[in-house]
């Protein structure tokens, strides 16, 4: 187990390390300088800001700076707002971002597996038809038009919620929803489907006919082993909703990092591009190291061994 | 033993030799096609995939407008509306209908056309009303007081003759006076160009690099497939957004982006296909029969793994879609005055409150080809992958 571990923070080295110098290198191959936007720059000026944000030195040598400041975890300044460090930025946005994405997660949980639940143990009948249509209208329709829509009705129309904001708890509602709906429909629809699968397998023909409680064949049972591929998707749950998080945040104006990485594409602010990009990229492995880790709590058949693939 | 009737000692007849042989056997494709044809929501979406696509290349042959043409006097003009009939001294009668978010009035026929804006006297700014005059008949159009009404000169409200589509603009015009039909079907050609050339992109990549690293094994499919590993850990819509930083947004860079990322999926699919089919006996039997590695590749193994490539490739036809419409709507995506459902959508947001029709169309459309095309996957799956098989 220690030595997974390892191995998979090697590769996590590893995999930073080319989505680095990736965005680095791409971002230095836009077209044009950071400050060429503004207006006629004087070229004394123009000097000063290059040596200031050492722009004038060969890009290898930029390239082992920055690489240097991502070691010590500093991101660097950003271009468009003078003064503001990336991890400020970061910082200030990280609170609401998390606090979002964590009830969507709760919510994908929450809703997901037991609608899954209900709709397998009631197959063919009106619950499972009913959890299932709504599961597919829900894997269907992207998420800006769910928040697009929810939003005209709920908090337009019928007043029920804040248009924007987080100044109290119905704020979240409508983000939090128009985050996890696909997720909440893709979990219910594989927790049914995998829940079947497991119905027929013999251990519960035999937890059945030794007369246990239906309760505890079903959670003990049946419930934890068809439970393995839902834990599965979660990590790629987590990098979605991040990822849903730009538009998601730019619609309700929520402050966080999505609306700042947004805002930093229309502001072509590339440190800042480039910056939450790798902070991005860094706490998904994160998350999806933890998904694999619990994995195996959860399925003592997956050993966790070095000899990956 | 005497309980037992006579006759239940007979003989029976020799089983039905008709019924013992079952269905007739069916090629994998025609068996394929049968199980797709039965699948009716499949049947639909095919239906409406093929009508989105007519659509979608004929329908702006038809339209008097094209996406680009603006008419800032008619703005913002409703799908629907209520019309009134004015009728002035000479006998003449004007219809017209009054757009309540913007205060202006509309000339319209009686079949729904729009002929013009009206124009009215001065807006009287104390009072928050405007005169407009027909002839001797004068009306005042009151918004201090919302919903806005009209008033005839003897101080009585005015109501609407009945409601009336607009024949003229189908689905209304947007904030600069555009038709939104003619920029919806825009919105669907660039969906469907982006969706199956970026597919057709990442289905040719995917085949070589998973093709290749199945094939081979060994040392190079373990780096290949490292590679694969890295790529697919971060979140592909963080690549098609730097790249779509760093080219201009447009277009070709949004298949170029989408086309060069997606491809992740299909050769972790393609690999095991062959993977799995490279042991088989007649692959060994061709290159026995020495068949170079290109000719089992393209003529063996391929066409043999042909079932989930078709259906990741379905899969793969919405994704493309969405993130289409995502990049356009964070603004990274066409550039204006392309319409794409995305840009429509989002500039649908800003004038929500007053338009919301601007919103439904571009968010129904996409919805329901959402639909359809993951019908169609989910159907095809269901058809062409033994593993889903009931």
């Amino acid at each position: 187990m220690p030595a997974y571990i390892l191995q998979r923070l090697g590769m996590m080295a590893i995999t930073l390390w080319a989505i680095v110098t990736l965005t680095f290198f791409l971002m230095h191959a836009v077209p044009g300088g950071p400050f060429v936007s503004e207006r006629m720059l004087a070229p004394e000026i123009e000097a000063a800001l290059n040596a200031k944000y050492g722009l004038d030195q060969p890009i290898w040598a930029q390239y082992l700076s920055y690489l240097r400041g991502i070691v010590t975890l500093d991101l660097g300044p950003s271009f468009k707002y003078p003064g503001v460090s990336i991890n400020t930025m970061i910082a200030t946005g990280l609170p609401v971002t998390l606090r979002t994405g964590l009830l969507a997660v709760i919510a994908v949980v929450a809703l997901g597996v037991p609608l899954g639940i209900v709709a397998a143990l009631n197959r063919n009948k009106w619950p499972d038809t009913t959890v299932m249509l709504i599961a597919t209208i829900g894997v269907a329709i992207p998420s800006y038009v769910i928040a697009t829509v929810t939003l005209y009705i709920f908090a337009l129309r019928l007043g029920w919620v804040p248009t924007f904001g987080l100044d109290d708890w119905r704020g979240y509602i409508l983000p939090v929803f128009a985050l996890s709906g696909f997720w909440i429909s893709f979990v219910a629809r594989l927790t049914r489907s995998s829940l079947l699968e497991t119905f027929e397998q013999d251990f519960m023909t035999t937890a059945r006919a030794k007369g246990l409680h239906p309760g505890q064949v079903l959670f003990k049972h049946g419930l934890r082993n068809s439970l393995v591929p839902v834990v599965t998707v979660l990590g790629p749950v987590v990098a979605n909703l991040i990822t849903g998080s730009f538009v998601i945040e730019q619609i309700f104006a929520l402050p966080g990092i999505g609306r700042q990485f947004v805002l930093s594409i229309t502001n072509r602010d590339y440190t800042a591009i480039m910056g939450i990009t790798i902070f991005y990229a860094a706490a998904l492995m994160v998350m999806i190291l933890i998904v694999d880790l619990l994995y195996a709590v959860l399925d003592p058949r997956i050993k966790l061994t070095s000899a990956a693939a | 033993m005497s309980d037992i009737a006579p006759q239940m000692w007979e003989r029976l007849p020799p089983a039905d030799a008709a019924a013992a042989t079952t269905a007739p056997s069916l090629t994998y494709w025609q068996d394929a096609r049968r199980r797709l044809w039965a699948n009716k929501p499949a049947m639909v979406s095919i239906a409406f995939i093929a009508l989105l696509i007519l659509a979608a290349i004929f329908g702006p042959l038809f339209s008097p407008f094209t996406y680009a043409d603006q008419n800032l006097r008619l703005a913002n003009i409703p799908p629907a509306f209520e019309a009134y009939a004015v009728t002035d001294g000479q006998g003449g009668t004007t219809r017209f209908f009054l757009n309540a978010s913007n205060f202006n009035l509309y000339e319209v026929d009686a079949e729904g056309h729009v002929l013009g804006l009206l124009r009215g006297e001065r807006k009287d700014m104390l009072k928050k009303s405007q005169a407009f005059i027909f002839g001797d008949t004068t009306l005042t159009l009151d918004y201090s007081r919302l919903p806005a009404r009209l008033v005839a000169a003897d101080g009585t409200t005015i109501s609407p003759s009945g409601w009336s589509w607009n024949r003229t603009y189908i689905f209304g015009t947007d904030q600069l006076g555009r038709d939104v039909l003619v920029r919806q079907l825009y919105g669907a050609r660039i969906s469907l160009t982006v969706a199956f050339v970026a597919t057709l992109v990442n289905f040719f990549i995917g085949i070589f690099y998973g093709g290749i690293a199945g094939y081979i094994g060994g040392k190079p499919d373990a780096i290949m497939m490292r590679i694969v590993e890295i790529i697919a850990t971060i979140p592909l819509t963080l690549y098609v957004v730097l790249l779509m930083v760093v080219f201009d947004s447009g277009l070709y860079s949004i298949i170029i982006a989408i086309g060069s990322v997606f491809w992740v999926d299909m050769a972790r699919i393609v690999r095991g296909q062959i993977l799995s089919l490279k042991s088989q006996d007649y692959v060994a039997a061709a290159r026995t029969m020495g068949a170079s590695t290109t000719r089992i590749l393209t003529r063996h193994l391929l066409p043999n793994s042909i079932g989930p490539i078709i259906v990741t490739l379905t899969m793969l036809i919405p994704s493309a879609i969405f993130i289409e419409s995502f990049m356009s709507f964070i603004g990274l995506g066409v550039t204006p005055p392309l319409a794409s459902w995305g840009t429509l959508t989002s500039e649908a947001v800003e004038t929500m409150r007053a338009y919301p029709h601007q919103l439904f169309f571009p968010a129904a459309a996409i919805s329901l080809t959402m639909f359809a095309f993951n019908f169609l996957g989910d159907g095809l799956r269901d058809a062409l992958d033994p593993r889903f098989r009931r």
